[in-house]
């Protein structure tokens, strides 16, 4: 018996197996549903209305919350008729301020914004993930800067503003903010405060849809660009906001250092792909053989036949999913490459089945 | 053997099949947060009745606080056996995408490994149900219940076996999986994955249990070690006769039958449901009784729709009974005691051979007509290509 005494050759998962982080999660989660040894939670602690379909969400995490930069994001999970539901918000406050705070604005179709806006009340436990992403401001900070935010993507650039103002910033930084209508100006209140109290700070509100007397309106071009920023070439970039906005963002400042975030609903990464059949995929754990379609990814089209694996982000960012294929292709829906038909660990959320699959599931 | 229900036609079996589909459908599409709040009660019910259970048997000082801490103990057990870990292994839970209720993650307070337990149980039994040499749960290899398997004096012995089973049944469980496993493994490949290997994983669990409920505990309560041993051993013991008692009603009560592989060849999803209502018996009983039973109480429900949360077979059940009655197909159900009481007189039974079988159980029709063969199944339970021989001595 190669395993016995097991203890002894592995005490730690000995310990595992007593589930000591389980029993401390239930009895300090009786005690107090914020508190936890395994999971950041977060109480809502109060909630500040933005605009008619966004509003602000200020938390009160547990001891596990372990910072974040600005700029930064954090996964969010709730639970909706019963399901965990996991999405990713900028953190649109300061790292140094005592509390976190999310603005989520509201999505067509958008499962978590909707529910977050509609049901979220002051006293709730959301459920966050570590802080992580690109987006932040570099150790050496250029002497000039160009912020380019669409909509809700005014979250992160409104932490890195304040994170600006932190650093005694003495360059000149220029916001352009598109959105919709006057109304749709998120945390409006607090970048005019920034811009009254900063120098060096300045914004322009850009109204796409519904003009206003005493705006400016229009889209990003490369006119409006050079309106505002005439001496781009010395510019770094930051983009945040829709998909369309961001392409046409990166096609009129190509050359220049443009660091970009983009924030998409679940499932709008997937290319419009349309397949005549199905394929097999066999679930080797669960002896299961499933018929899909390939037109989007294996989660979802599992979980439209009753199967639910596990997932959080359902966009390829938080490694929830990731199973072993043991034979077969799918397709990487973020990049639309194919992959090898051998085995590998692939991340169901962002895969698409190529042909005949066998996952470990 | 003998069958009490109509024998219905093709059309008849499909139509009685699509009924029971849009019952699941539309059970299912209520699931949410009821059955979420549900379990997550179970789950803590069954961590505060260890904890009380646990601290009362180390604690006690006379027997009234012993023999309450071991109950309370027992049922903890229980409840984590049936109603939170064979739901949740059978992945009823899966949707909610909580790791603690998640059939992938999930692991149980008994000698069995969960994952082993899933192949044969879940993948196994379920899809062979009451298959004779493939439902390897079918008398768990020792017990002769039905003519189909030949009988063999050994056979005279197994009212005492089966005593013996239901005290340890845990063990039966445990040692039962892992044999499965390697039996259910293609001959070709046995010897990459050998017998052996299965066996660790089951004598890795063993040593795990063994050793938190008879050293760890034990240990923590110093001189007074030798009253947690008792208390855990009782609390597995009682356990053990429960869930013995629960799920050999589920199958082997007189009137649930049995068929063989040549039947189910090519069997439809409609004939599946039907195979699962014919192998499979109910208890009555309340609310507390259900849950106590992880709902195995409706085994009819359950085998029909497994990744059912449990608590909902109690709605599906007077309309399955309804669209039983119907058809004309006999819906087995009855009082623990009544069931219980026919599952060992089925036992004592066929200890004995045929003919003497025969006239203790009555007339009985040797197998269910071989059902009609169907030109295109639409879901098919796979044979293997070369018969294996497994001895069920
Ligand atoms: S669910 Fe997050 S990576 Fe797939």
């Amino acid at each position: 018996m190669k395993t016995f005494p097991f203890i002894y050759n592995q005490p730690k998962e000995f310990l595992n197996f007593l589930q000591p982080k389980e029993w401390a999660d239930f009895l300090l989660g009786e005690l107090n549903p914020r508190f936890s040894v395994t999971t950041t939670k977060a109480k809502v602690i109060d909630i500040k209305e933005e605009t008619a379909d966004a509003k602000t969400f200020v938390l009160k995490p547990n001891w596990l919350w372990k910072g974040f930069l600005s700029g930064q994001h954090v996964p969010v999970t709730v639970e909706i008729a019963g399901r965990r539901v996991t999405r990713f918000y900028s953190l649109s406050s300061h790292p140094n301020e005592k509390y976190l705070q999310i603005t989520v604005k509201r999505q067509k179709g958008g499962l978590v914004s909707n529910f977050l806006n509609q049901n979220t009340k002051k006293g709730d436990i959301l459920d966050l993930g570590e802080a992580s992403g690109e987006f932040v401001l570099s150790k050496e900070l250029p002497k000039e800067l160009l912020l380019l935010a669409g909509g809700s993507g005014i979250t992160p650039i409104h932490s890195i503003l304040k994170d600006l103002q932190a650093l005694n910033y003495n360059g000149k930084v220029t916001l352009l903010y598109f959105v919709r209508s006057v109304d749709d100006i998120i945390l409006k209140s607090s970048i005019d405060l920034l811009e009254k109290n900063n120098q060096w700070l300045t914004v322009q509100y850009i109204l796409s849809d519904v003009p206003k007397e005493g705006y400016v309106s229009g889209f990003l071009t490369k006119e409006i660009l050079d309106q505002y920023v005439p001496n781009l070439k010395s510019t770094s970039v930051y983009v945040c906001g829709p998909s369309p906005m961001q392409t046409k963002a990166l096609s009129l400042l190509e050359g220049l250092p443009v660091k970009s975030e983009l924030f998409l609903l679940p499932g709008q990464n997937l290319t419009n792909v349309k397949k005549e059949g199905t394929v097999d995929v066999y679930l080797s754990l669960s002896h299961k053989t499933i018929q899909v379609k390939g037109e989007r990814s294996i989660l979802d089209e599992l979980e439209e036949q009753g199967i639910y694996p596990q997932s959080g982000c359902r966009m390829g960012i938080c490694h929830t999913c990731v199973c072993k294929k043991q034979a077969g292709s799918v397709t990487d829906l973020s990049n639309g490459e194919k992959s090898q038909l051998g085995e590998e660990n692939i991340q169901i959320c962002v895969s698409r089945a190529e042909s005949n699959l066998e996952l470990e599931l | 053997m003998r069958t009490i229900s109509k024998k219905l036609n093709k059309e008849e079996i499909e139509a009685f099949g699509k009924e029971v589909d849009s019952l699941r459908e539309e059970v299912m599409a209520k699931v949410g947060k009821e059955d979420a709040d549900h379990i997550r009660f179970i789950y803590k019910t069954y961590r505060y009745t260890e904890v009380l259970g646990r601290g009362l048997i180390h604690f006690s000082f006379e027997p009234i606080s012993f023999v309450a801490g071991t109950l309370l103990l027992s049922i903890s057990k229980i409840i984590n056996n049936m109603e939170l870990g064979h739901n949740v292994l059978h992945g009823q839970y899966d949707w909610m995408n909580d790791p603690k209720f998640n059939s992938r993650t999930f692991e149980w307070d008994i000698v069995c490994n969960a994952h082993q337990w899933k192949f044969y149980h879940n993948y196994m039994h379920h899809t062979y149900t009451n298959v004779l040499n493939k439902d390897h749960d079918y008398g768990y290899n020792f017990t002769r219940l039905t003519e189909g398997q030949k009988w063999k004096p050994v056979h005279l012995t197994q009212p005492f076996t089966n005593l013996f089973l239901a005290l340890n049944f845990q063990w039966g469980i445990g040692a039962h999986g892992y044999r499965v496993e390697y039996l259910e493994t293609p001959k070709k490949l046995r010897k990459k994955k050998t017998l052996k290997d299965y066996k660790a994983v089951f004598f890795k669990k063993i040593e795990l249990q063994m050793l938190k409920d008879y050293i760890l505990f034990p240990a923590l309560a110093g001189l007074n070690f030798p009253k947690v041993i008792l208390g855990n051993l009782l609390a597995n013991l009682i356990r053990n006769l429960w869930t013995y008692a629960v799920i050999f009603c589920g199958h082997f009560t007189e009137n649930a039958e049995s068929f063989t592989t040549e039947e189910i060849a090519g069997e439809t999803k409609a004939q599946w449901y039907l195979r699962q209502l014919k192998g499979s018996s109910n208890l009555e009983g309340n609310n507390l009784f259900y849950t106590m039973t992880g709902h195995l109480s409706h085994q009819i429900e359950h085998h029909m729709f497994p990744d059912m949360p449990a608590k909902r077979y109690r709605e599906v059940a007077p309309r399955l009974k309804e669209i039983c009655a119907k058809y004309g197909q006999h819906y087995n159900t009855g009082s623990f005691v009544k069931q219980f009481g026919s599952v060992w007189k089925r036992i004592i039974a066929y200890s004995f051979p045929d003919h003497i079988a025969n006239k203790v159980m009555g007339k009985r029709k040797k197998y269910l007509e071989p059902s009609i063969v169907l030109s295109q199944p639409s879901f098919q339970v796979s044979l293997p290509t070369e018969e294996k021989t497994i001895s069920l001595t």
